[in-house]
């Protein structure tokens, strides 16, 4: 266990600082290493700490919250379909940042607008299914599937209303985007202290894979813990959406991607999930802003086109 | 009496105001007064038209970088490139260092411009929306950039202009006219665009000129219901011209009726720069034409 | 060493009206077999045992404790429960399968001890399934499955063993290893009490017996004096002639 994390902070750090040498103009080691002991030349001084260094930490944790959360919600829905977005969250977050696009407010209030919208969201889809009292996960997810369909509903309405020029801005919003993430902290913190909160956790949640009778007959008190679950998923979610708008893909197949090789201890999995999916989107980034520098493209694609073979491999190989 | 040491101590003293006081100053946009110690020498323009305007304000030398789509006037093609107006490769930017930076308000995004202003770059932003805008805003850019001669002298060339077209198609007979930019989804502009002031400078009549939106979306039967005499559209080079095609199943309507179904060059008159002038003489041929017909 | 009783308890099957009241005591190192028809709600009576379904009156006693008072953890010290049915949506392996059953032995920040791994791995050798250790569960036949479930349950170690059906999908040879298991359990002090739908294995291993109609009725008592071929033809709607084998009745259904 202690090993496979090990290789996982190796890995990590690696692409921590390849993103940091990498970029539409490119840092050698020598000079990277003379701007973090505080020398070397303004522009590549400018360029790290400015505009690289937030930008890699800021996408290392959305990657990890993304990932930490596809997992959560795995197991609270028993279903290995489901993924941080699955109950309608990014939908809300979207809602509430174009609203916030069309009404012309700052990005500040664009990023609030967005976690507003997106435990609006959470809130939504929980009041609705537990409607008569009994939350299963089945009816959770219908309910989430559902909700999710009308807030996308929602957008189409406003992307079809919005003037032209406001368009690029909802779309690159859309499509999720690092770049305009100006402080990691929030981030990084939530991903923290989501990591110390769900440790103890973990176990009770391998239990709870074997289904709730009997994780309850093992001594789990399920429903409360379903519920921290389900809040500390939503949160999870809400942050890495306001942080860097909706980047699909890495909270479905990270987890995965770590069961195939690691698997099925909570354990071990979660704080996999944190280290893969910021390694995994922190590559991604890198990606999208060289591969056809000047040329800036979104950085959900590139997760698409960098997960799916991967994933395709791994499961190839355990056959 | 030999006097030039007392000429040239003169000069020297007379000349020493101005190297002091070399900083410049120019009103953007949003209001902000934008001073710069001396004229910019290396400049990027975050937008195809401020590339044209920057040309035109003489200083086309001192660009350093421009955006996608910069391919006017010819040599703007060779400078290199920092992205697309939409999403600016800020790190090519900064590489290049300029020392301002010429930014689109409704064009370039909100966030990357902040961004920019955090990284302590002196941007300057542009939103010309009428012809007398288009002119001030070369005077000043030409402020900026130390090349007032050329760049009042183009602003006034510009005015002069545009006052000539006024005054021949002064009491010209208003003929109703409709202004297709895009195909599907269908959108047409109205009087605010400048666009529509050059519709509105041959003597045209948009017939969606008091629309509420400056681009908007409409559909065909509105069209239909307005009945234009005229149809004009921008053609692109390099492709084919059958945007208004799609009207011709509509005899009924007036321009059709008439083959009043014309293309005037795209880039011209997309763009807040001089080549409005161009852009303007043709519209008012094709007007004409209409007005024949 | 564990009591289990019951008071009054009439347990909850949505749609019957209350059943006749279970007053039971279910004492350590008795082997009790519950029979019954299908639908008859051995599986309900069992979970409510467990406390996992509430029971429409009465109670349930662990060691003269409501159920109700006790937090679940403290019950599942005392109490374990092999189902009929299990999910299995994210497999994990034999040997993390059988660990689970010492999840109500750890604190939170635990993890398991050489302890509970020599605990794991002697139940997983009791059940023949130490062969399997680390293969996953979903590879497994449905006989395999179930030993492993059983062994889930003696690494948990409780001192009332519940099971739901435990021989199903069991060949002979393990469904005999498995009697005598839990036979030598209770002989050690555990309190057995299980689902059969096995009469003659209830006939042959079961020290008391539990007799759970369709319509709600239920006697109980010691095996002898329960299995009497005109109650057993009435529980199971079906024509019996008893025969004795190895000192125990067998019990054969005949064509009318």
């Amino acid at each position: 266990m202690i090993r496979s994390l090990s290789v996982l902070c190796v890995v990590a750090l690696l692409a921590v600082l390849l993103a940091l040498a990498l970029g539409s103009v490119t840092v050698s080691p020598i000079d990277l290493i003379a701007v973090i002991q505080g020398e070397g030349n303004a522009l590549h001084r400018t360029l790290l700490w400015e505009l690289r260094l937030p930008r890699t930490l800021a996408a290392f944790a959305t990657g990890g919250l993304l990932a930490v959360a596809g997992a959560l919600m795995q197991v609270l829905l028993r279903n290995p379909l489901a993924d941080p977005y699955v109950l309608g969250l990014s939908g809300g977050a979207a809602v509430g940042a174009l609203l916030a696009m069309l009404t012309g407010m700052g990005t500040l209030l664009i990023s609030g607008s967005a976690f507003a919208g997106a435990m609006l969201a959470t809130v939504l889809v929980f009041g609705l299914a537990h409607g008569t009292g009994s939350w299963t996960p089945s009816r959770l997810l219908l309910t989430g599937v559902v909700v999710a369909a009308g807030w996308g509903a929602v957008i189409t309405l406003m992307l079809a209303i919005t003037p032209s020029y406001k368009l690029p801005g909802m779309l690159y919003w859309l499509m999720g985007d690092v770049s305009y993430a100006r402080t990691p902290w929030p981030p990084l913190i939530v991903l923290a202290l989501s990591i110390v909160l769900v440790l103890p956790l973990a176990r009770n949640l391998n239990v709870l894979a074997r289904g709730p009778m009997q994780a309850a007959a093992l001594g789990v008190s399920v429903r409360p813990l379903e519920w921290t679950i389900y809040i500390l998923a939503s949160l999870l979610t809400a942050t890495a959406v306001t942080t860097a708008g909706s980047i699909g893909f890495v909270g479905l197949i990270v987890p995965h991607m770590l069961r195939l090789v690691l698997g099925n201890d909570q354990r071990i999995i979660l704080p996999a999930c944190a280290l893969a999916g910021g390694t995994l989107l922190v590559l991604a980034d890198t990606l999208a802003r060289t591969v056809i520098a000047p040329e800036q493209l979104p950085v959900g694609v590139i997760t698409a086109l960098l997960g799916v073979p991967t994933f395709l491999y791994l499961l190839h190989r355990s056959r | 009496m030999n006097y030039w040491p007392v000429k040239a101590l003169l000069c020297a003293l007379l000349t020493l105001p101005a190297m002091a006081w070399a900083e410049v100053c120019a009103e953007d946009r949003r209001g902000v007064q934008v001073c710069l110690p001396e004229p910019a020498k290396r400049i990027a323009t975050l937008s195809p038209g401020a590339t044209e305007l920057m040309f035109a304000a003489g200083a086309g030398e001192k660009v350093v970088a421009v955006v996608n789509h910069s391919d006017y006037p010819p040599a703007a093609q060779k400078i290199p490139l920092v992205g697309n107006h939409t999403r600016i490769d800020l790190e090519a930017l900064l590489a290049l260092e300029p020392d301002l930076v010429i930014t689109w308000v409704t064009g370039n995004p909100p966030a990357q411009m902040e961004m920019l202003q955090e990284l302590g770059l002196t941007t300057f932003a542009i939103e010309p929306r009428t012809f007398e805008q288009v002119s001030g805003v070369i005077e000043r850019l030409s402020v900026l950039a130390g090349t007032e001669k050329e760049g009042y002298a183009e602003a006034q060339r510009f005015r002069a202009g545009i006052a000539a077209i006024a005054e021949k198609y002064r009491n010209v007979e208003p003929i109703p006219v409709f202004y297709q930019v895009w195909e599907t989804p269908l959108m047409t502009i109205s009087d605010d665009h400048l666009i529509g002031k050059v519709l509105q400078l041959c003597g045209g009549l948009n017939v969606f000129g008091d629309m509420p939106r400056l681009v908007p979306r409409i559909s065909a039967e509105v069209v239909l219901a307005a009945d234009p005499h005229v149809i004009l559209t921008g053609s692109v080079e390099g492709t084919s011209d059958d945007e208004l095609d799609h009207w011709k199943s509509y005899s009924g309507m007036t321009a059709v009726a008439r083959g009043n179904l014309f293309f005037i060059p795209a880039s011209p008159i997309s763009r807040p720069t001089p080549r409005l002038l161009e852009a303007s003489e043709a519209v008012c041929q094709k007007l004409d034409i209409a007005r024949e017909n | 060493m564990s009591t289990l009783r019951t008071r009054g308890l009439v347990i909850n099957v949505p749609g019957r009206p209350d059943g006749y009241a279970l007053d039971m005591d279910i004492e350590s190192g008795q082997t009790w077999g519950v029979l019954g028809p299908n639908g008859a709600g051995k599986t309900t009576l069992l979970h409510t045992l467990a406390g996992l379904l509430p029971a429409r009156s009465g109670q349930v006693l662990l060691n003269e404790s409501p159920l109700a008072d006790l937090k679940r953890r403290e019950i599942a010290r005392h109490i374990g429960l092999v189902f009929q049915e299990r999910q299995d949506s994210f497999p994990a392996t034999v040997m993390e399968t059988a660990l689970i059953g010492r999840h109500p032995w750890l604190s939170p920040w635990e993890s398991e001890q050489g302890d509970d791994q020599a605990r794991a791995q002697q139940a997983l050798t009791s059940l023949d399934v130490d062969h399997l250790s680390d293969r996953l569960l979903n590879t497994l036949s449905g006989g395999e499955r179930q030993r492993v479930a059983i062994a889930t349950l003696m690494t948990q170690n409780p001192n009332v063993w519940l099971l739901d059906e435990p021989t199903n999908h069991l060949d002979l040879h393990h469904q005999v290893k498995v009697i005598h298991l839990l036979r030598d359990q209770a002989r050690v002090g555990k309190t057995i009490f299980m689902c059969l739908h096995d009469l003659n294995l209830a006939a042959r291993w079961c020290s008391h017996v539990l007799l759970l109609y369709t319509n709600g009725d239920a006697c109980w008592g010691p095996a002898d004096a329960m299995l009497e071929s005109s109650a057993l033809e009435k529980l199971y709607n079906q024509k019996l002639i008893t025969v004795e084998a190895d000192g125990a009745p067998v019990f054969v259904p005949v064509s009318a």
